[in-house]
């Protein structure tokens, strides 16, 4: 299935890029963001728990970058797993300069989903990737203005705990120090690290993405009008 | 003796299961199922152009949204043209979901799945669905005006033009000695069951296959359907009508959007889902009967006969033709009646509104077509000054004149030949039964009382009975029980007691060791459906059948056994037996032991057929052409369908202050050729005449011009009471039907057909008005009384001056 968006960011689009490729930010901005992690170049692996209404569940997923075009364009390769379901989608993200110093941010996914989630119906998945779409972009504008709230370090929901990376980054809720390239989103922790902040735009849109995909329901819905 | 229930008045062995709450109806399977509920259309004719589910996301137990993108391979295509013509030259039926453009308020574009119907209802009306509005056609005029398409692409509304003639009419009518012209209206009404429609469905992904639980009457094609449309093999797709709270024919459609949407979902979800239609829902999204327009010519001589008809009918039939244009071909060939019409025409043009979808409600066209012949007789009465009894015995086809062949084509596709019937003997019981002839005492009495009396009387011919088939299954058990199974459906018209009296007599067994069994693709997999009272015709013929067969195999054995020949065998409460010599005999349950050659004895009566305990080394234990079982599976197919036939007479009394519509006498002769249960066929009657009373005077859709159904409720939607509905005195005449072998025709639908022509004789004669609109309120008819425009009728003229007009 197709989902298509856009977001007009307030900052250029080299901040836009800067941000949304610092896997920090992208940590605490994608929607149910748990855990990111650096595993290679342009590649993360991450947790993402969904929260809404039949498509609940956590998904472990990895992301990858491809074809990047600083400051105007990547392609993201995202796939993730979850009990509701899997999911797996290209995306290809475009920046474009708009008036008054902002960013006109499209993405175009192309996203296969399976397993029970797939059942669903389409609106239901694409109704979902694009509230958590927004909610992403909304995060990093919030980012970009400076109008964003440092996180409390608060501790994920035991619901929000996934296998993959660091169990020791959710444990008791406290915060703990994260190997490096761990970077905890808002719903893990807050722990920033270095990274290569450059190749952690991914995370951004991918996050919500690989969210929304996960979501996607590719089966036998799947079918394009 | 032989035990013969058939024709007995047995009282309903369903019943007590069924009013002491211990039915089985749709909503009683699956507690813990997911519930659908549906997001309609409000408008009559919108385009699609968003679908918004944001604000159902966060409803909690929110399962699963779907909508038009959601259908794939055949589910993404139209719905299935039932039952095509070559008449019906623009067929259009709608998608499960709406794809871009709604035709009618009421139909599905969203369905919402959730743990259970209340937060599926939450979900549903939080879903956003934006529509560009189109222009509205709504009744049959308008229709036939065509200022507006219903589908863009029929530009005049005209779905089918049916058309039958016999003769050549124009000549015929212009060579009549006198002709009349009139166009009436007969509004819609619907079936209104108690019970709506229903879907349980659950999938076995082990297995996978699928069980499919539907409120309706066709199961086995329902089945069918479901298979096909979302490409599953038929036998792994099993569809249970199980108790039915009534059809009275709106279940016959099929499939309905719900009944392959919630299997659809049910396999997405592997989970069991349910819906259950809400009243609303059945007001809106299911089906309407009834609305036409009749443009009538007849051509008659001085004594009333007729000469010559010509008919034009505009019938409405709603947004979609799921069902094809059988209701117009009812209506077309059912018009004739019980009467000879040297030259008949009919034209129907079947024409789009965009209203619910119009199919069969029982009677089916028939009500209609008896409105129109028989309010013409009425007409030629009044024109001629003659007593319209007089004029109707003088059209009537006569005893001597079976078969009749009216040379016109039926609604299953075979001629319209009546094959018995006494028409005047008919006539003849009802004017006995009503009092016909003490009708001006009787009105001369209510005047004194300052009401105004009236009677009025309806004849109808009925086909029943249509083909192509129905089947039958019996077997007896080693327990002596015998299990009887056929593949149509019942909605409560008492299938177990009729099917097991015939069986009863055919076999001789006790009707409590008999068990039936029907609508259910488990226990038999072909059958067309319970319609056009059709039941009694086709799957109890069927089951006399087979029973036979069972009586024919239980003798052959018995006969061995008991060293004598088949013919001289007998059986009864469940002993075969030699004619005349007692206490040779041997159970019918031991029969059925033996009839299946064992090697193990599980209980102490298989041991009978065991190998070592069966001793006859000339043949193999099963004979060449036989089959092991006492049970015989036949299939009844009629050449062509049977007509019943009836009279109704009403009268009516009219109180001049409040111009309320009393009932106060309505008799009823009935034919329906032998009676199986004369106590079921009363039921039948009296259940048909409350109805035949609700679209006489009370029921009917009111639709505003922006095709908004106003009275979608039982708040607004009026259905007579017991208290509106007459006593009816009821009197039978048996002809039978050479045409199957029980010789019976259907009874299912005759009890509502004559009621709107009857009960409209009847008020015209009381008042004195023209009566060409129906159903009449006391409003309408205070209005039409008091209105300059009315047209007086000569009688009433003839009466005037006598004081019973207000």
């Amino acid at each position: 299935m197709n989902l298509d968006g856009s977001a007009v960011l307030s900052a250029s689009p080299e901040q836009v890029w800067s941000v949304i490729t610092d896997p920090a930010v992208l940590a605490r901005t994608i929607p149910g963001c748990e855990t990111l992690e650096q595993v290679g170049d342009d590649e993360y692996k991450m947790n993402v728990s969904v929260g809404v209404g039949a498509i609940r569940g956590t998904y472990a997923g990895e992301v990858k970058l491809s074809d990047k075009q600083h400051p105007t364009s990547y392609v993201m390769h995202a796939s993730g797993a979850g009990a509701p379901g899997n999911a797996r989608a290209q995306v290809t993200i475009n920046l474009e300069p708009a008036d008054g110093g902002r960013t006109n941010l499209t993405y175009s996914a192309d996203a296969v989903i399976g397993g029970p989630v797939a059942g669903v119906g389409q609106r239901m998945i694409t109704g979902v990737a694009k509230r958590m779409a927004g909610q992403f972009f909304k995060a990093i504008d919030a980012e970009l203005t400076g109008t964003a709230v440092p996180v409390a370090a608060a501790a994920p929901s035991a619901a929000a705990v996934s296998s993959t990376s660091d169990a020791s980054l959710v444990a008791g809720g406290a915060p703990v120090a994260a190997p490096s390239r761990t970077f905890a989103g808002k719903a893990g922790e807050h722990v920033r690290t270095s990274g290569d902040v450059q190749s952690l735009l991914m995370g951004a849109v991918g996050g919500a993405l690989l969210t929304l995909i996960g979501v996607l329901v590719g089966y036998r819905l799947g079918r394009h009008r | 003796m032989t035990t013969k229930l058939f024709g007995e008045p047995v009282r309903r062995r369903e019943d007590a299961r069924l009013i002491v709450g211990k039915g089985r109806y749709l909503d009683d399977i699956g507690h813990t199922a997911l519930a659908a509920a549906f997001v309609r259309s409000p408008h009559a004719h919108a385009r699609i152009t968003d679908i918004d589910v944001e604000g159902a996301l966060d409803v909690d137990g929110l399962v699963a949204i779907y909508t038009y993108d959601d259908l794939t391979g055949p589910m993404a295509e139209p719905l299935p043209v039932l039952i095509p013509h070559p008449q019906l030259t623009e067929p259009r039926t709608n998608y499960p979901l709406a794809r871009d453009v709604v035709r009618h308020v009421g139909e599905a574009v969203v369905m919402v799945v959730a743990t259970d119907r209340y937060v599926a209802e939450d979900a549903a009306e939080r879903i956003v669905v934006t529509y560009e509005e189109l222009p509205v056609v709504v009744g049959v005029d308008a229709a036939h005006e065509a200022e507006a398409a219903v589908h863009d692409d029929v530009p005049d509304n005209v779905a089918a033009r049916h058309r039958q003639e016999t003769g050549d009419v124009e000549p015929a009518l212009a060579a009549s000695p006198r002709t009349l012209s009139f166009t009436q209206y007969i509004e819609r009404s619907a079936s209104m069951p108690m019970e709506g429609k229903g879907v349980h469905a659950r999938w076995d992904a082990d297995d996978r296959s699928l069980r499919v639980y539907s409120s309706t009457q066709a199961s086995t094609s329902v089945r069918a359907a479901i298979a096909a449309k979302l490409e599953l093999s038929l036998d792994t797709v099993e569809v249970v009508a199980p108790d039915v709270g009534g059809g009275f024919g709106v279940k016959i459609v099929h499939p309905w959007p719900e009944e392959l949407l919630v299997p659809m979902a049910a396999i997405a979800l592997q989970a069991e889902v349910k819906w259950a239609e809400d009243r609303r829902e059945h007001f809106i999204s299911s089906a309407h009967e009834r609305q036409q327009r009749q443009d009538i010519t007849v051509g008659f001589d001085d004594d009333g006969r007729v000469t010559a008809l010509d008919v034009h009918v505009l019938h409405d039939n709603g947004a979609y033709t799921p069902y094809g244009i059988i209701v117009p071909i009812i209506t077309a060939t059912q018009l004739v009646g019980p009467y000879v019409i040297p030259v008949y025409r009919v034209q129907v043009d079947s024409v789009y509104t965009n209203t619910v979808i119009v199919t069969p409600y029982r009677g089916a066209g028939r009500p209609q077509a008896c409105y129109a012949i028989e309010r013409t007789m009425d007409r030629i009465a009044d024109e001629l000054g003659l007593d319209r009894a007089v004029v109707r015995e003088r059209n009537l086809i006569q005893p001597d004149q079976f078969p009749y062949d009216h040379h016109l084509t039926f609604q299953d596709g075979r001629p319209v030949i009546y094959d018995s019937g006494d028409y005047p003997g008919l006539v003849d019981k009802l004017k006995d039964l009503v009092g016909w002839s003490e009708a001006e005492t009787l009105r001369a009495e209510a005047a004194a009382r300052g009401k105004h009396l009236g009677i009025g009387m309806a004849l109808y011919v009925e086909g029943t009975g249509p083909g192509p088939y129905e089947g039958g299954h019996v077997q007896v058990l080693g327990s002596g029980k015998v299990l009887v199974s056929t593949g149509l459906t019942s909605q409560g018209q008492g299938h177990e007691t009729a099917f097991a009296q015939i069986v009863a007599s055919e076999l001789g067994v006790p009707i409590e060791d008999i068990e039936v069994t029907t609508g259910d693709t488990r226990r038999f997999g072909y059958a067309v459906g319970t319609f056009a009272s059709r039941a009694a015709v086709m799957s109890g013929n069927a089951i006399a059948l087979a029973a036979r067969g069972v009586r024919e195999k239980a003798l052959r054995i018995a006969a061995d056994v008991l060293e004598a020949a088949p013919e001289d065998l007998e059986i009864d409460e469940g002993l075969v037996q030699v004619k005349g010599v007692p206490g040779t005999s041997i159970p019918l349950r031991t029969v059925a032991v033996l009839s299946n050659p064992l090697r193990y004895a599980f209980d102490e009566a298989a041991k009978q057929a065991t190998q070592f305990t069966t001793h006859d080394d000339s043949k193999p234990p099963v004979a060449e052409g036989d089959a092991p079982g006492l049970e015989h599976r036949d299939y009844y197919s009629p050449l062509r369908s049977t007509f019943a036939s009836g009279a109704h007479a009403a009268i009516v009394e009219i109180d001049p202050a409040t111009w309320e519509i009393d009932i106060v006498k309505y008799a009823v002769v009935h034919d329906c050729g032998n009676v199986v249960n004369p106590m079921i066929v009363e039921g039948q009657v009296q259940g048909g005449v409350a109805q035949g009373v609700g679209g006489a005077l009370y029921e009917r859709m009111v639709y505003d011009q922006d095709g908004q159904l106003q009275n979608a409720s039982y708040m607004d939607f009026l259905m007579p009471y017991s208290s509106e509905v007459p006593d009816v005195v009821i009197d039978h005449q048996t002809t039978p039907s050479p045409l199957n072998p029980l010789g019976i025709k259907g009874a299912g639908e005759a009890g509502v057909i004559p009621g709107t022509a009857a009960i409209a004789s009847a008020i015209e004669d009381a008042v004195g008005r023209r009566i060409s609109s129906m159903p009449i309120s006391p409003t309408e008819l205070y209005d039409l009384v008091r209105s300059p425009d009315s047209e007086m009728t000569a009688a009433a003229a003839g009466r005037a001056g006598t004081g019973v007009m207000a």
